[in-house]
C-alpha cells in the first residue's frame, strides 16, 4: 500500500483516525492516519446491525412478556450469560433462569443490586426496558 | 504527536500507533529513553501469526486471528531486549472485591513513583471509544500517564491524542470478567538497557516467527490454518447458508482490518519491521522479503474488498466465495514461500 492509497473514504470512526502503515515515495514505511475504509465499514455495519436487530427482538419479547428485562440489559452490554454470571457472581443456571419474567419479578433486592452493579445500570433501569427502539 | 506530562513531571510524547500491544511496548521503552519503533517492537515480539479456531466462539463466531496470543508480544520483547519489567495480576479471593481496590491503589502508587504503566483492559468499558468499536474484548492495552481529578490520563496507542478516562470505567475495564480475563494485569519498566542488542533479538524473533508460521503441527494455525480457512470459506455458502457464511466472512475481515492492525492483518506492519531489520543488518535479501510482504499484504486487502462486495451485494455481484477463498489460498502459498526464505536467511545472519 502506498501513502496515496491509504483509504480516506468516510469518517465513520466518529472523527477518530486509525493509523495505517504505507510506503512513501522513497519506498520507506511510514504511519499514515486514515479516516476509514468502505470495505471495513461494510463488515463492521453487518456486525453492529446484527446486534441491534437482536436487541430489538429481545426488547419486543420483554414487552410481550416472554423474557425478563435482565436479558435485554445483558444484550445491551453485549454480554452473554457466562460473562454476566461471572461479573455478578451468580451461577450461570440461575442467570438463565432469571431470564424468565415470572421468576425475575420475584427476585429480592440483593440479587437485583448485584445485577445492577454488574451491568452498570440503576435498579430502576434494570426493572424496565425502554418504550421505543434506541440504545 | 502530542506531548503530555507524567506524574513525575517528565514529558511523554504520545504517538499514534496502529496496534495496541506493540504500541504500548514501544511507549514503555521510549519513556525510559530507548527509541524502539512500533514495527520493531512488533517484529521482535514475533507478533505475526495466523490462526482460525472453529471451536472457540466470540460473539457467536469462530475466532480468526492475525497476530500471536495477546500478552505474548510484550513478554517476548521484554525477554529478548532485557531489562527489568514488573508485572502484576490480581486474583479475586472469595466473594470480596478487595482485589479491585488493591489493584487501583497499586496503580496510583506506581504512577507516583514516576513510571508510566501499561494496562490490559476490556475495550467495551472504555467509554472514550466510538460506540461501534466497543465490543466485549478483553485484550486491549493502554498506557496510563497520571492521575487526574476524577480519573486517569490515558495514552491509548490507537488513538491520535491522549484522552481522559473515569476511575469507574477504568476499574470495570481492568477487572472485567469473561474469556481472557485481564485480572487487572499491569506492567511497567523498572530499568531498561540503554543499548539493547537489537541484532541478536531480531535473529531470535525471525526464527521464532518462522517456526510459528510453518512448524506448529496443528491444522488451525500458521500457513496450515490459512489453507484450512480458505477451504472452509469456499464451501461456506453450502455448509452454513448464505447469511451465516456472510457473517463468518465479515468476522474474518473485521479481524484483519478493524482491530488496530495497521492494514492487511499486520502484514504491512511486519513488512515495515523487515525493512528496519534490512537496514540493521545491511541485508538486501531482507529488503526483498519486505517488498514481497507488502505485495502479500496488498492481496489481503484485495481479499477484504472482494469479501465486502459479497456482503454488500448479498450475492448479486460477480464476486463469489470461491474467489475470496482463492485469494486467501494465494496468500497462504506466497507466505509459505516467504517464511521459508526468511528462515533460511535468518539462520545465516550474524549477530
Amino acid at each position: 500500500m502506498k501513502v496515496n492509497e491509504v483509504p480516506q473514504d468516510i469518517t465513520f470512526y466518529e472523527g477518530v483516525k486509525r493509523a495505517c502503515y504505507a510506503l512513501n515515495e522513497e519506498g520507506k514505511y511510514v504511519v499514515v492516519p486514515s479516516t476509514g475504509w468502505d470495505a471495513e465499514d461494510v463488515v463492521n455495519s453487518l456486525a453492529v446491525d446484527d446486534l441491534a436487530v437482536m436487541l430489538e427482538e429481545t426488547r419486543n419479547a420483554v414487552w410481550a412478556g416472554l423474557k425478563s428485562p435482565l436479558c435485554y440489559h445483558m444484550e445491551r452490554r453485549q454480554m452473554n450469560p457466562d460473562i454476566l454470571a461471572k461479573t455478578a457472581g451468580i451461577a450461570v443456571f440461575r442467570v438463565k433462569r432469571h431470564f424468565r419474567p415470572e421468576i425475575f419479578v420475584k427476585l429480592n433486592s440483593s440479587v437485583l443490586n448485584r445485577y445492577a452493579q454488574a451491568l452498570a445500570v440503576t435498579v430502576e433501569e434494570l426493572l424496565t426496558v425502554p418504550q421505543s427502539q434506541g440504545r | 504527536m502530542t506531548t503530555e506530562l507524567t506524574t513525575g513531571g517528565k514529558p511523554f510524547v504520545h504517538r499514534h500507533y496502529a496496534h495496541c500491544e506493540s504500541g504500548v511496548t514501544s511507549a514503555l521503552f521510549r519513556d525510559k529513553g530507548v527509541e524502539i519503533s512500533e514495527s520493531l517492537a512488533f517484529g521482535i515480539g514475533s507478533g505475526i501469526f495466523f490462526g482460525h479456531f472453529p471451536f472457540i466462539k466470540w460473539v457467536g463466531m469462530p475466532i480468526s486471528t492475525y497476530r500471536s496470543r495477546p500478552g505474548s508480544l510484550f513478554a517476548k520483547v521484554a525477554k529478548r531486549l532485557g531489562g527489568r519489567f514488573i508485572t502484576k495480576k490480581y486474583r479475586k479471593i472469595g466473594w470480596s472485591d478487595r482485589h479491585v481496590q488493591t489493584g487501583m491503589d497499586d496503580l496510583r502508587r506506581v504512577l507516583k513513583e514516576g513510571h508510566i504503566v501499561g494496562l490490559t483492559t476490556n475495550i467495551y468499558w472504555l467509554s472514550y471509544f466510538p460506540n461501534r468499536f466497543r465490543f466485549q474484548f478483553n485484550g486491549h492495552n493502554i498506557v496510563v500517564l497520571r492521575e487526574t481529578e476524577n480519573g486517569f490520563r490515558i495514552s491509548d496507542p490507537v488513538l491520535e491524542h491522549p484522552v481522559d478516562c473515569l476511575t469507574e470505567d477504568l476499574e470495570r475495564a481492568r477487572f472485567a470478567r469473561g474469556p481472557l480475563e485481564p485480572k487487572g494485569f499491569m506492567y511497567y519498566a523498572e530499568t531498561v538497557p540503554q543499548n539493547p542488542d537489537l541484532r541478536t533479538a531480531c535473529i531470535e524473533a525471525l526464527k521464532d516467527s518462522c517456526n510459528m508460521m510453518l512448524r506448529i503441527p496443528f491444522p488451525f494455525v500458521g500457513i496450515r490454518g490459512m489453507r484450512y480457512l480458505a477451504k472452509v470459506t469456499i464451501k461456506s455458502p453450502d455448509t452454513f447458508g448464505f447469511q451465516e457464511a456472510c457473517r463468518r466472512l465479515a468476522t474474518v475481515v473485521r479481524m484483519q482490518e478493524e482491530v488496530g492492525t495497521g492494514g492487511a492483518g499486520f502484514r504491512f506492519m511486519y513488512a515495515a519491521f523487515l525493512q528496519e531489520a534490512a537496514d540493521l543488518f545491511g541485508s538486501s535479501e531482507l529488503a526483498e522479503l519486505s517488498r514481497e510482504m507488502t505485495a502479500i499484504g496488498d492481496i489481503w486487502r484485495e481479499f477484504a474488498v472482494v469479501s465486502a462486495r459479497i456482503v454488500k451485494k448479498r450475492g448479486q455481484a460477480e464476486e463469489t466465495f470461491a474467489k475470496a477463498g482463492g485469494l486467501m489460498m494465494i496468500c497462504a502459498g506466497r507466505e509459505e514461500q516467504l517464511f521459508r526464505n526468511l528462515d533460511r536467511i535468518a539462520r545465516k545472519l550474524k549477530a
